[in-house]
């Protein structure tokens, strides 16, 4: 289960369709699975089937999240024209290249779709040991920090 | 030069569960040589036909190789060596 202000999520939607017909993406940090920071960041690959997060800005969002006592819980990205489930390249992505051992245990991948820009979808998934799984988002409508 | 490596987790099998190493090396390129005979198994993990693997990313302090000289970045005593994968995907 990840837990995001109603804030914080149209944070993510509207990230997501600014970048709109390209993908975009961004870093979630929090603590004990509450979303307390979103990261909106660049997609160095633009393109409406493919994102990648400037290696610099990565970096520097890291170490921000590190120096404010925080945790990367998660990472977001949307699919302009596909259903907020990860791709394939998605996959293969989250792992070490040419192993099962996830580049970032334990983190959420939120992807968002847009296929209703209207109405995006947005779904959480745990990627790890070759299995997708869906984790839970709970919404929160007050900030109860 | 003794530089800091930190590994991220997916590699720290291969550390016995060290986040971070220290390493004698002059070049990133002789680092991963170094890391190998130390942690074998880690020069196929870091670099494929002797260049660093595509989606991983590796700072010097703050700095991505990429943009410095690559493999043949030079290192100096008290560098800080970033192991990171890229955040990456696609349809």
């Amino acid at each position: 289960m990840l837990s995001i202000t109603r804030s914080d999520l149209r944070t993510i939607i509207d990230h997501c369709n600014a970048g709109y017909p390209d993908e975009a993406c961004g870093i979630l940090a929090g603590r004990l699975g509450r979303v307390e920071r979103v990261y909106c960041m660049a997609n160095a690959r633009p393109g409406p089937a493919s994102y990648e997060m400037d290696p610099e800005e990565q970096f520097r969002v890291m170490k921000d999240v590190q120096l404010a006592g925080l945790e990367m819980l998660g990472t977001f990205h949307s699919h302009p024209g596909g259903q907020a489930y990860p791709s394939g390249i998605d996959v293969e992505r989250a792992y070490w290249p040419g192993t099962l051992f996830p580049n970032y245990p334990d983190i959420v991948h939120v992807i968002v779709s847009l296929i209703d820009r209207q109405n995006p979808v947005v779904r959480g998934f745990s990627i790890d040991s070759g299995t997708v799984s869906e984790v839970g988002l709970e919404v929160l409508d007050q900030v109860l920090r | 030069m003794t530089v800091k490596v930190r590994i991220p987790t997916p590699l720290q099998k291969l550390t016995n569960g060290k986040s971070e190493v220290e390493c004698s090396a002059r070049t990133i390129g002789e680092m991963v040589d170094v890391l190998e005979k130390d942690f074998p198994g880690m020069k196929e993990r870091l670099t494929e036909g002797g260049k660093v693997r595509r989606f991983i990313n590796i700072y010097v302090n703050e700095e991505d190789i990429r943009f410095l000289n690559k493999e043949g970045t030079a290192l100096k005593d008290g560098d800080a060596i970033s192991i990171v994968p890229a955040i990456a995907g696609g349809r």
